[in-house]
């Protein structure tokens, strides 16, 4: 008993203390960038800076047509994003016996994961809207960020795929399925709540990029919503930016970040809900 | 005897450079309850899913030999899987039903085949479920999770989704190693009242079970059959000392 100052059951007491000032700081963080935004912004949102477009470079009028814009570019991407990743995914996680192919895709991905976002936003530029003309648009805004949002959707695709039971595979097909049918009857069902998450997680990523929109979806400032995916559109990020950096309105800047803040938690919020929803009736 | 439901032939299962089961015969008849028994890593469990090919597909097994189902080689090339495992049903050792409903998993099998009409997928559920002898237990919540069912209630419903496909062949991989006295005695009356209607293939490493439950049983041993018999005589006398051994517990 004696002599030993760090007993198990003091080692418990500090490691659970340091675990839980740890946790603390990062919700302190979190919660002092929500307040500070919101506290400036939400006073200047109202109404007509919802529904009106914007007049004089942002310095009166609203921001409607950049929410709109903004939910297109990012709605777009991830939904390009989507089905090419999943379908990698399943590839990898079940066609695939972890060869040398499947470890140069996955290292392929990583290092597309890691590359700066200004970069893809570059070779978008260069790619959509020079090499294939289509111009500053939603459509080269929108492929940019399913490039961008690639990775991380095969990534958490993959493992979401690799969690499901092997046990459900061998039940499914000792019922007589095909390798196609226990995909997509048994696995997919199975891994949707992860894939689920992966995918808001892009789309978090995406409704926030500025970097590699501002060479794709172009920052010139839109009277009225786009009529076409080929037109421009400046985002809530790129045009809080603006406001900011060219000094043009603190208040209307504010105001913008805190309407994307709002987005991405009533996305974040509505999407757990319909997963909870539906693993009550599939789970 | 007639012609064997299930014959295999100098049958040889080996992953990598690893050889479980070496050069195995042995005849299963039609409509009996046919238990293997032998000690962990004897090749038991190999064997059974190399029956419906399922260490083939999944566990890149390498198999040679042959496995004949009423006379025909279920290991040659071009083969139809699904078919084959509709012929031929499989009970994992762990209860593991699919999530979702009961009623799902028992018509998860069927409906990738055949009837999906709603009154005809009912009446499946039902023969299905009394066969099992769980319809009493669970008529009333066919649309509750299978998952909140008790460990023998499970591998009931596991049994009846085996027999909801109506196969020739049902393979129980130690179908009771996880479950109480009373599931399990559930389950082995369950097998004898089915015992005209199937050919049951049970692997266990209870003796004891193998005793009670089958009419022939087999005793493999480092992936090799060591003999094979009516049930009475391998417990009462064996031909081989190693099988007298095992079946009075002296084995090691």
């Amino acid at each position: 008993m004696s002599g030993r100052l760090l007993t198990p059951v003091r080692a418990q007491l500090v490691a659970r203390t340091i675990l839980w000032s740890m946790m603390m700081l990062a919700l302190t963080v979190l919660a002092l960038v929500l307040w500070f935004v919101l506290r400036r912004g939400l006073q200047h949102v109202d109404w007509a800076f919802l529904s009106q477009p914007p007049t004089d470079s942002g310095r009166s009028g609203g921001i409607f047509p950049i929410l709109i814009g903004t939910l297109e570019v990012t709605l777009l991407g991830v939904a390009t994003s989507a089905p090419l990743g999943i379908g990698t995914a399943i590839y990898l996680a079940e066609y695939t016996k972890g060869g040398r192919l499947t470890r140069a895709i996955r290292f392929g991905s990583e290092c597309l994961a890691g590359v700066p976002s200004i970069i893809i936003g570059l070779f978008g530029f260069v790619l959509f809207v020079t090499t294939l003309g289509l111009g500053w648009s939603i459509l080269a805004g929108a492929l940019t960020l399913a490039l961008m949002t690639l990775p991380l959707v095969i990534r958490t695709s993959e493992e979401a795929l690799r969690a499901v039971p092997a046990a459900y595979r061998e039940v499914s097909l000792s019922l007589g399925a095909s390798k196609w049918q226990t995909i997509v009857r048994v696995v997919l069902p199975a891994a949707l709540p992860g894939i689920f998450t992966g995918l808001i997680l892009g789309l978090g990523r995406a409704i926030g990029e500025t970097a590699a929109l501002i060479f794709t979806a172009g920052s010139s400032l839109p009277h009225q919503v786009p009529r076409s995916l080929l037109d421009g559109t400046r985002t809530l990020s790129i045009h809080f930016y603006q406001l900011a950096r060219e000094g043009i309105s603190a208040d209307h800047a504010y105001a913008t970040a805190a309407v994307l803040v709002l987005a991405i938690t009533v996305i974040n919020l509505g999407s757990s809900f319909a997963m909870h929803r539906f693993m009550r009736r599939y789970g | 005897m007639s012609e064997p439901k299930l014959d295999l032939q100098a049958l040889s299962i080996s992953y990598g450079q690893d050889t479980v089961v070496r050069k195995l015969s042995l005849s299963i008849p039609s409509g009996s309850i046919y238990a293997i028994i032998g000690p962990a890593g004897s090749g038991k469990t190999s064997l059974l899913r190399t029956i419906n090919l399922l260490s083939v597909e999944v566990d890149g097994a390498r198999v040679d030999g042959k496995v004949l189902l009423d006379g025909n080689d279920v290991l040659a090339p071009g083969v139809d899987r699904a078919m084959l495992r509709r012929r031929v049903g499989l009970v994992l050792a762990t209860p593991q039903p699919l999530p979702g409903s009961i009623r799902h998993n028992l018509v998860f099998g069927p409906r990738l085949a055949g009837p999906t009409r709603r009154d005809e997928l009912d009446a499946l559920v039902e023969a299905a479920l009394r066969s099992a002898d769980l319809w009493a237990e669970v008529k009333d919540r066919l649309h509750g999770p299978a998952s909140a069912l008790s460990g023998g209630q499970q591998q009931r419903l596991c049994i009846a989704r085996a027999i909801a496909l109506s196969p020739e062949v049902i393979l129980l991989d130690e179908p009771c190693s996880g479950l109480d006295p009373i599931s399990t005695a559930k389950i082995e009356a369950m097998m004898r009242s089915l015992q005209a209607r199937f050919t049951w293939v049970i692997v266990t490493n209870n003796t004891k079970q193998a005793a009670r439950v089958s009419d022939r049983t087999a005793f493999v041993l480092s992936g090799q059959l060591i003999e094979d018999g009516p049930t009475s005589r391998i417990f009462t006398a064996p031909a081989d000392a190693r099988t007298a051994d095992y079946v009075e517990g002296r084995f090691g």
